[in-house]
């Protein structure tokens, strides 16, 4: 009882910004579903660049969130890349599980006196903990995933993720294999991290149609209004659930549900009725909810691992600077999951259609926002 | 020939208490014998050392001849002795023949429970020992001395033949300790034997062969009912000479105290448990209230101490009418309460006697200075009390859990009759109480009727309720079925109307012989 | 299991004459002492065997076994049972082996029987091969044990150093992991406190840690809505908020049992959900600050609860004001006749009633108290710790307490006591996580077989023989001459 009692609203919190899918193992990277040949660097910089001297990176340190290392979501996935760095780099990699918001200061401040090259936190619940650490520690570098601040704090890499670049391409294919003609698409709570997907999703539709002269419709959200279907919480599979029967019911045969645990009740309805397939969201549901491998199309990636290993390396490159570094299809931070066993619905046309559109997308002649 | 069971120096200490000293013990074939002691002296310490309940420090347990350990009841029954607990040990919602098998359970092909041959099996042991069981009820709707049965069913079922009954009459009306005693003795005459532990002199004057008397742990006589009397044997167990009859004075009654007029009172399953009641109890009189138990009496008192509201009927004390009011409000009229069940109402027995002794007027001085509660004033009020009152505690701040049943009672007369009382409702005040104990509380009721006091005296024991009682109302089936002047009634009659006869038709009594003291 | 536990929760009052101070304290202590030995041992062993190097020596030393070594692993493992069982009920076993008349030493047999199995059993392993692994288990948990002590109470080598250099920086530093220890005590002895005081009145408040967000809720919002007030007044006014915001949490389940005899436990729970969901929306919407964040605005800096030492150094007046209300808690309960009450309608509610008491009343002022209590843990966190309100900002004071409440055996003393162990734990779990990179949630398994152990103590008294203070019938045999 204890367990869920106190995840739940931790859980919820975790999920506001739309994140937080279910099940397993990030740790392998999986394969860059469309390969760029795009330089990894931040495409912005604003913040003046702390000075970089020689680089190493002996010791890199997590705090989590009150989810836990093994939440199968972000913490999980940040500490895929902290483990790659210490492999890359052979540094060592320690990590202090949050369980509720005291221990934020405290395991941040554990850190501080463990000579770590850099403190990665994760999630906007860490955000006031990291921001008094940092502007009391000048000299420690710190990345927070997933929050960025406004003015920029000179030692703080603060990574958010244009996740509409990935929800487009996801868009995109949606459109190519739905039978019905439409696709459809439901968040949590109506707030940008969840909504740049649902933005992203449309804009890809869109997309598509303007190109094969189609007329796919989107259900659930419309950009033009700024609204759409929302759950109003990150926890109900059931309300999951129903929001697929509904979306079904309506004819859409492709769903991408942003609202974390929530779409795994909509992968149940699915399952259970056929004939419609899913979009994961974050991480790879198809590994992470292998009991809905059948029905993910693919998923919309929010590469942690790649932020963190990132940031690692511009430390030993000398390059490490504050401010808010934005994750795209272009430094592999968003993408697209493999297709897995549904590879071979997805039409031919398409799959080569996509390494344009990334590329579109990265110099920018492709918008993935109206 | 040698007895079946024998004990040898039997010692078995507690922290700071000699349960057993050194007590020798023997058991011939076919012998009732029984072991008389007051509560709290070592019989039931004594008795679970034979059932492996627990090891003895020293001595020996000889079983037909053979030196035998008893590490547990099991180690017990395969050695052939079983024992009735006071308290049964059956499972209500089985029926008896389940009950009996539970922990030896007849089966056939191995597996499957073979109902139908134990349930033969009990019959058979039934026709044997007169002993009445359907083997198809459930124990839940057996009364008590049903239940009994089923208990002594068990130990026949699992070839028991040395027997211990643990005080089996307390919980049972004349009637059934009649039967009880016809089932004893042909369990006797055909080959068992049987220990028998009692506080209750007349019982054992009537059914036992031979009787051994403990006191404070240690045997101090052994005897036959020929070679005794109730008084010898109370004098043994008390270790001083007891008078067994009340001294009391002619009853003079002043006004009203407590009235009840057209009464009507429903029990927790709302049944019609006091039906149409009127009384009246004046000062310095006892008034007893007799009936078997289950006749309305537990709900009446309820309802007078403020416990239960009544449905109709009105109820006044000194002229105040409190009916349906506070047990506060009643207390501070000057209701004194003796309840019923004392470990479930009159005492906390985690507490300490101290904060027993205060337990009805805590909250005002000189036991509380405003909120502050003053355990000065307390420790000094019940130590004054425990002396006055003659409470067997090492010290006020015992825990009263460890007092025995006696003393536990004193307590809380102790706390009732030290306040002004002018209405004494005493329910069961002796029950399950040893000689000594039941004469200095009769003491005590006596003393408040002659200060003054109003006494409603309610008891199942029909001998009680002639000791004390001034004037007797019989109830049956929550009425009351007659009110009769104490100087005339006699058991017998009492019996009757007790049992539901029509007072109209029985012929009342001849005037009973009583002693009085005139003072 | 309410009632059980309850049972065991509310020591009989032990006889105060007669015993000496000390052997009524270790009768008050020896059983949460012993399931908080057992605890750790377990611990101790989940710790040795969730360890990588630890499972490879013994996977390596068990492949490499010949038949010899097989043998003695059996022998070993006959030496364990024989010796076990010997050390349990040795009178018995000497008994039946008719080695002796008299067992009075028995118990004596037992501790040395006990001390020689398993000095044997640790012999034959090492014979076998099992040394290094042994070996490598011991390091493994003494090493995650010694973290966590240094990370809960500090380095004395650092303490004595600092002090000896006068570096005002490195006393603090040294003095850290203490002060850090009391921060996480203090909500613990409030909510502590709250379950204890339902425990004495014969209620089992599953719900302090819905009160406590209430409370937090509460507190905050007068925390950082009511500005321009010094803080002598600011700081009462937003803990009184709290007290308040929990006791109307807990004066709910309380109004329903003693109204309608709904089940606290049930309604409690039920409160709880309700006062998630209710802190979800309110940190989404109304008490949102600015931004996309859930969390509320910072509160003004008069409201916040005054810190004792310069920064990194969190301990704050809470600890004291925690103090403080143990003290005040323990008069209630047992000076006041407010607390006879409600001690009573816990104890016997039957001779409650019988002795005119007012049991429903006592029901909803146990339950409003218990939820002030846990209203105060919250605010004080939210006052003294974080100055903001986020969702995560428990992890679950509310339900640790009834473990901390069943091993302070409801009593204030025990309360605070036993607030400071788990304080304690919980800080230096972060310690031990961070060097010996054992997972904090091992702390979570010790606090939780402390829980088993504490509900069902006849293990502990099985385990270690002791026997049940006031079993075999304490009865005074003195006869009735005069």
């Amino acid at each position: 009882m204890r367990k869920s009692l106190i995840t739940l609203p931790a859980l919820a919190a975790l999920l506001l910004a739309a994140c937080g899918t279910t099940p397993p193992t990030p740790a392998a990277p999986t394969q860059p579903p469309a390969p760029t040949e795009a330089p990894a660097a931040p495409t912005e910089a604003p913040a003046a660049p702390t000075e970089a001297p020689a680089g190493k990176i002996g010791k890199i340190c997590q705090v989590t969130d009150v989810g836990g290392i093994d939440d199968k979501s972000f913490n999980q996935t940040a500490w895929a890349g902290a483990q790659q760095v210490a492999k890359e780099f052979g540094a060592e990699a320690r990590y202090l599980e949050s369980q509720q918001q005291t221990d934020y200061e405290k395991n941040i401040n554990e850190f501080l006196a463990s000579n770590c090259d850099l403190i990665v936190t994760v999630g906007f619940l860490l955000g006031d903990a990291t921001k008094a650490a940092a502007e009391a520690n000048p000299n420690q570098k710190f990345q927070i995933l997933d929050f960025t601040y406004d003015p920029p704090i000179p030692n703080v890499w603060g990574q958010v993720y244009a996740t509409d670049q990935g929800a487009f391409l996801a868009g995109y294919v949606a459109a190519a294999v739905s039978k019905t003609g439409k696709v459809g698409t439901f968040g949590g709570i109506n707030i940008p991290p969840v909504t740049d997907f649902m933005i992203g999703f449309e804009q890809g539709v869109k997309y598509y149609n303007q190109k094969n002269n189609a007329n796919v419709q989107v259900l659930g959200w419309d950009s033009a209004k700024g609204d759409g279907l929302f759950t109003g919480n990150f926890e109900s599979t059931d309300d999951g659930r129903r929001m697929g029967e509904t979306l079904m019911d309506e004819g859409a045969d492709v769903i991408m549900p942003v609202a974390g645990p929530v779409g795994l009740g909509t992968a149940a309805a699915i399952l259970e009725r056929g004939g419609a397939y899913l979009i994961g969201v974050d991480s790879d549901w198809y590994e992470s909810a292998p009991e809905y491998k059948s029905i993910v199309l693919t998923s919309v990636l929010k590469r942690l691992d790649v932020s963190v290993v990132e940031a690692a390396r511009a430390i030993a490159d000398g390059t490490f600077s504050g401010g808010t570094k934005v994750a795209t299809l272009a430094n592999n931070g968003v993408g697209i999951a493999p297709f897995h066993d549904l590879d071979a619905i997805v039409p031919q046309k398409v799959k080569d259609d996509l390494p344009g559109i990334i590329q579109g997308i990265i110099d920018g002649t492709i918008k993935t926002k109206p | 020939m040698a007895p079946v069971l024998e004990l040898r120096n039997i010692t078995k200490r507690f922290p700071g208490v000699l349960a057993n000293d050194r007590i020798s013990l023997t058991l011939e074939q076919n012998e009732i014998h029984a072991l008389l002691g007051e509560n709290g002296a070592g019989k039931s310490t004594l008795m679970n050392i034979l059932y492996g309940l627990y090891q003895p420090d020293e001595g020996e347990i000889i079983v037909r001849g053979r030196p035998i350990k008893i590490h547990s009841p099991s180690d017990a029954i395969r050695a052939g002795i079983g024992m009735v607990h006071q308290h049964f040990m059956l499972v209500p919602v089985l029926t008896v023949a389940e009950n009996v098998m539970l922990g030896d359970e007849m089966l056939t092909a191995g597996v499957f429970l073979d109902r139908r041959g134990a349930a033969q099996r009990i019959r058979d042991l039934s026709k044997q020992y007169g002993l009445e069981v359907d083997p198809d009820a459930y124990v839940k709707d057996l009364p008590v001395g049903v239940q009994q049965r089923v208990e002594i069913i068990k130990l026949l079922f699992r070839n028991a033949d040395i027997l211990i009954l643990d005080e089996p009459t307390a919980v049972l009306t004349p009637q059934e300790v009649n039967d009880l005693f016809k089932v004893i003795r042909s369990l006797v005459d055909q080959g068992k034997s049987l220990i028998f532990i009692t506080h209750k002199l007349k019982e054992v004057l009537a059914t036992a062969d031979r009787i051994t008397v403990l006191r404070a742990g240690r045997v101090v006589g052994s005897t036959t009912p020929a070679q005794t009397t109730e008084a010898s044997l109370a004098a043994m167990m008390v270790g001083r000479e007891v008078s067994l009859e009340v001294e009391k004075a002619r009853a003079k009654p002043g006004e009203v105290v407590l009235s009840l007029e057209h009464l009507e009172v429903l029990d927790d399953r709302l049944n019609v448990a006091v039906d149409d009641v009127t009384l009246e109890v004046r000062a310095g009189e006892i008034l007893g209230v007799a009936g078997v138990q289950g006749n309305g009496q537990t709900e009446l008192v309820e309802v007078i101490t403020g416990l239960r509201r009544p449905v109709s009927g009105s109820i006044h004390i000194l002229g105040h009418d409190v009916t349906g009011a506070s047990p506060r409000r009643i207390t501070e009229l000057g209701v004194a309460h003796v309840p019923e069940d004392r470990q479930r109402d009159g005492l906390v027995l985690s507490y300490p006697v101290a904060d027993n002794i205060a337990l009805q007027e805590y909250y005002k001085p000189p036991f509380a200075k405003g909120v502050v509660i003053d355990e000065q004033a307390i420790q000094k009020e019940a130590a004054r009390l425990v002396q006055q009152f003659d409470v067997r505690t090492p010290s006020v701040q015992t825990p009263a859990a460890a007092l025995s049943g006696g003393n536990q009672q004193k307590v809380i007369v102790a706390r009732e009759l030290s306040r002004p009382v002018k209405l004494l409702v005493a329910s069961q005040p002796t029950r399950g109480l040893d000689v000594g104990s039941i004469e200095y509380i009769h003491q005590q009721i006596v003393r408040k009727r002659d200060e003054g006091a109003a006494v409603l005296l309610i008891s199942s024991e029909l001998d009680e309720i002639l000791a004390l009682s001034d004037r007797i109302a019989v109830m049956y089936r929550g009425r009351v079925v007659a009110v009769v002047d104490a100087e005339t009634a006699t058991k017998e009659y009492l019996g009757l109307l007790m049992a539901g006869a029509d007072p109209a038709t029985t012929p009342a009594p001849e005037r009973r012989q009583r002693v009085e003291v005139v003072t | 299991m309410a009632e059980s536990v309850l049972r065991e929760v509310i020591p009989p009052v032990t006889e105060a004459r007669h015993r000496s101070l000390w052997q009524r304290a270790w009768e008050a202590i020896q059983l949460p002492a012993l399931a908080l030995l057992t605890a750790f041992l377990v611990g101790g062993f989940i710790i040795a065997l969730s360890d990588f190097k630890v499972l490879e020596a013994l996977a390596d030393t068990t492949s490499r076994l010949n038949a010899i070594g097989y043998i003695l692993l059996v022998m070993t493992v006959a030496v364990l049972v024989g010796g076990t069982a010997f050390s349990r009920r040795p009178e018995i076993i000497l008994s039946r082996l008719r080695f002796v008349g008299n067992v009075g030493q028995a118990r004596w047999f037992g501790v040395v029987s006990a001390v020689l199995t398993i000095g044997a059993v640790i012999g034959l392993l090492v014979v076998i091969g099992f040394g290094p692994v042994l070996w490598l288990a011991w390091n493994a948990v003494t090493s995650a044990y010694g973290a966590l002590l240094e990370g809960s109470l500090g380095n004395p080598l650092q303490i004595v150093a600092a002090l000896s250099s006068g570096d005002a920086r490195a006393i603090g530093l040294a003095f850290y992991p203490i002060s850090e220890s009391l921060v996480a005590s203090t909500p613990y002895i409030f909510a502590g406190l709250a379950v204890a005081l339902g425990f004495r009145c014969g209620l089992f408040n599953i719900g302090a840690e819905g009160q406590l967000f209430i409370g937090a809720l509460t507190s905050v919002f007068v925390g950082y809505a009511i500005t321009g007030l010094p803080a002598v007044v600011h700081i009462p006014l937003a803990l009184g908020a709290g007290a308040l915001g929990g006791a109307i949490w807990g004066l709910v389940p309380g109004l329903l049992k003693a109204r309608v005899g709904a089940h606290e436990v049930i309604n409690t729970i039920m409160m709880n959900y309700i006062a998630f969901r209710l802190s979800e929306w309110l940190l989404n919407g109304p008490m949102k600050r600015p931004g996309a964040v859930p969390v509320s605005p910072f509160i003004a800096e008069s409201a916040q609860l005054p810190r004792l030492f310069p920064d990194p150094i969190r301990f704050h007046l809470g600890f004291f004001i925690a103090l403080g209300v143990a003290a005040f808690i323990w008069w209630f309960l047992f000076k006041s006749r407010w607390g006879f009450e409600i001690r009573t309608v816990g104890a016997n509610p039957n001779a409650a009633r019988y002795a005119g008491m007012n049991i429903a009343f006592n029901i909803i002022l146990a339950m409003c108290m218990s939820g002030a209590l846990a209203g105060l843990a919250g605010a004080n966190e939210v006052l003294g710790v974080n100055y903001n309100l986020a969702n995560a900002f428990s992890s679950g004071y509310g339900f640790d307490s009834i473990a901390l409440a069943l091993l302070g055996r409801s009593h204030p003393l025990g309360v605070v006591l036993a607030g400071l162990l788990f304080g304690t734990l919980r800080s230096g779990g972060t310690r031990m996580q961070n060097v010996a990179q054992i997972p904090i949630d091992i702390i979570i398994v010790i606090q939780a077989l402390v829980i088993a152990f504490m509900a069902a103590p006849a293990i502990i008294r099985a385990i270690y023989r002791i026997v049940k203070p006031g079993e075999g019938e304490v009865v005074f045999t003195r006869g009735w001459g005069r």
